[in-house]
């Protein structure tokens, strides 16, 4: 006999002004709250003065190990679901002995109740009534008494409700859910359908903030820089497979190597760009050891990184970089970062245009994209008579030795063509008043000179056509 | 020889080279008709090590490879072409004029100019990488070839004319001199019989 197939049709939970004008909101609290609730049990934790920042996170990150349901109510506000983990913590007694030590290692004192749903758990630690509700048929019974405060409402409704002679949950409760729905606003009412079970409440789960920390010790003191390097591979592997699981990447990285007596060498490694690849990360973190004076032997090393980024992993290329079609980009990005962990980061430029008009602002050294090449992006277009400039430029003008009223660079320059007149800059100080020209000296190769239009009128080297 | 198809088939090979009948292979275009014409491969290779030996820095040698290296970086699919430890710095302006794109430039300073310059070459994402060094060591030349080949890159390495004497494993070798307006090229090394000069002028378009 095939098995009766039963279709419940629940009315939707998200329409809580609907019920009829006369219904109490107790009067249908049983029938929602009874399928739903009886399979949680939450503990509300309620420190007693405000934590200090970071102390909530600490706390819910050590509750973790009472269950992996952890939900943060900041400021001052802890909810957890303990159905599961009941027996293994000695039932309700056992875990509010836990919790509390839990709390009282960090110097907090906190009240903890447990009722069904997490609101009216947390409303009862709240109150400093350290009550245990695990029944929920109990549950609207046992809170009436609790004072409305505890729901943190506006001021200004806590007060139209006193005058309304409602001070506590109970009596709230017995309004009619119309007229309070129209009187407060929808979101109070479904504060109290979170209370008591009716509607379920939704919490973010509270994730600890990971970082990657690993120490290894070594078997023997190490001074060169190639063993030092193959001792660190372990902790490189280690870090791969701790980012590959999570799906993150790092954007900072600090390696550590700890001395017998000295400070420990720090070497930290700024990423261009989120990386996750170990091997990469041991190539460039090699790089940058390379560049290391260690000023003893080093004993252990650690690995630590911080902060961490998601990632998407990316398909690889079939190719490999360097044949045709292959990752160009990323090998780019690579190749950046390899010479600038080599040769530090100031040897590695890229050049811009700028606009400007005097031959040394019309141009300037930029840190290349990390990414590799880019596809240009809208340029500066140079100015028309780029194309009679030299293709090198000195970063100063070069003062040259006069003989007999022509510059001279191991022998009188020839002078070619007509003089260009660049005057300009007068409106920030740098004003320049210069005849450029262009020259050619005893071997044969093209400079490009300039006589000063002021009082030395002296002659400089500016650039060689190249 | 003509009738023995196995040895046909291994002077196929793009390794083997024979003086006169190189196997045809398509260089970079230099830019200059009768460069192209000059040069073995018809043009600059496209990946490899090159040589080009000038009496004194600045006689037209960068002129010389610009339009090469310019139509490199405005393919769509370009890699970094790459300035290692230049004498003096690039004047951006005047490579934009003669079609360079910038962001594909990058310039690299530092103290270890062969390194940075075997790294690039052998890293896959260069199309091209330019460096000045006066008397590297054979084995250097050899490591920096090996490189630009597995990188699919064109190295170009400019030293002084007194190299000349002293052996190179670069696949191309030229000389350079300056006249008054263009340069004259000498082919010392390179898969190909000439030995000629060729006397290049460059085009009138305004460049000094």
């Amino acid at each position: 006999m095939p098995p009766r197939l039963i279709q419940v049709i629940a009315p939707p939970v998200s329409a809580p002004p609907a019920a009829p004008a006369g219904a109490t909101l107790r009067s249908v609290e049983p029938a929602a709250a009874g399928s739903r609730s009886a399979a949680e049990l939450w503990a509300g934790v309620h420190l007693a003065a405000a934590a200090q920042e970071g102390w909530l996170e600490r706390l819910a990150g050590a509750a973790q190990r009472f269950t992996p349901r952890v939900s943060l109510l900041p400021p001052d506000g802890l909810l957890l679901e303990v159905r599961g983990s009941l027996h293994l913590f000695g039932g309700v007694t056992g875990l509010r002995a836990a919790l509390d030590a839990e709390c009282r290692q960090r110097s907090l004192t906190a009240r903890i109740a447990f009722a069904p749903t997490p609101l009216a758990a947390l409303a009862a630690a709240r109150a400093g009534q350290e009550l245990v509700i695990s029944d929920p048929a109990q549950l609207t019974g046992r809170l009436a008494a609790l004072p409305l405060g505890v729901l943190r409402w506006p001021e200004e409704t806590l007060a139209r409700l006193a005058r309304m002679g409602v001070r506590t949950i109970g009596a709230v409760l017995r309004l009619p859910r119309a007229g309070f729905a129209r009187r407060f606003g929808v979101a109070q009412l479904a504060t109290l359908d979170e209370l008591t079970g009716r509607a379920p409440q939704r919490l973010p789960a509270f994730r600890a903030r990971e970082r990657f920390r690993r120490r290894r010790d070594l078997l023997s003191e190490l001074t060169r820089h190639e063993l030092l390097h193959a001792a660190l591979a372990p902790l490189f592997t280690a870090l791969d497979a701790f980012l590959r699981a999570r799906q993150c990447a790092v954007v900072e990285l600090e390696c550590r190597l700890l001395h017998r007596h000295a400070a420990p060498t720090r070497c930290v490694l700024p990423l261009a760009a989120p990386a996750a690849d170990g091997a990469r990360l041991h190539a460039l973190c090699g790089e940058y050891l390379s560049r290391q004076q260690l000023p003893e032997p080093v004993r252990a090393c650690e690995l630590r990184a911080t902060a961490l980024v998601p990632q998407r992993p990316v398909a690889r290329s079939l190719w490999q970089p360097g044949e045709h079609g292959g990752d160009e980009q990323a090998a780019g990005g690579d190749l950046i970062e390899r010479l600038r962990a080599r040769l530090g980061a100031a040897a590695v430029h890229g050049l811009v245009l700028r606009e400007g008009h005097r031959p040394e602002n019309t141009w300037a050294l930029a840190a290349p994209p990390a990414a590799g090449p880019q596809p240009r992006a809208a340029p500066v277009a140079p100015p028309r008579s780029a194309r009679r400039r030299p293709l090198w430029i000195l970063p100063t003008p070069q003062p040259l030795a006069v003989q007999g009223g022509l510059p001279c660079r191991g022998g009188a320059l020839r002078l070619l063509g007509e003089l260009e007149r660049i005057e300009t800059g007068w409106w920030d100080g740098a004003d320049i008043a210069r005849d450029y020209y262009a020259a050619v000296d005893l071997q044969g190769v093209r400079l490009w000179v300039f006589r000063e239009r002021g009082a030395p009128h002296g002659w400089f080297l500016h650039g060689i056509f190249g | 020889m003509a009738g023995n198809p196995n040895l046909t088939r291994l002077l196929e090979h793009p390794a083997i080279w024979r003086g006169r009948t190189a196997a045809r292979r398509h260089g970079l275009p230099s830019g200059f008709a009768a460069l192209d014409a000059y040069l073995p491969d018809r043009g600059w290779p496209r990946s490899g090590l090159i040589e080009i030996l000038v009496a004194r820095f600045g006689s037209g040698e960068l002129r010389l490879l610009l339009p090469a290296l310019s139509a490199l970086t405005r393919a769509a699919t370009a890699r970094w072409c790459v300035w290692v430890a230049p004498p003096l710095l690039p004047f951006a302006p005047a490579l934009v004029a003669h079609g360079m794109v910038l962001e594909r430039v990058a310039v690299v300073g530092g103290a270890r100019p062969l390194w940075a310059f075997e790294q690039t070459l052998g890293s896959g994402a260069c199309d091209a990488a330019l460096a000045w060094e006066a008397r590297p060591k054979l084995r250097e030349l050899r490591r920096l070839q090996l490189a630009a080949e597995r990188g699919h890159a064109l190295g170009v390495l400019f030293r002084p004319r007194r190299a000349a004497a002293q052996s190179s494993v670069a696949v191309l070798r030229l000389g350079l001199e300056p006249l008054a307006a263009g340069v004259r090229l000498t082919l010392l090394k390179g898969r190909s019989a000439r030995r000629d000069t060729l006397e290049l002028t460059w085009p009138a378009d305004g460049a000094a």
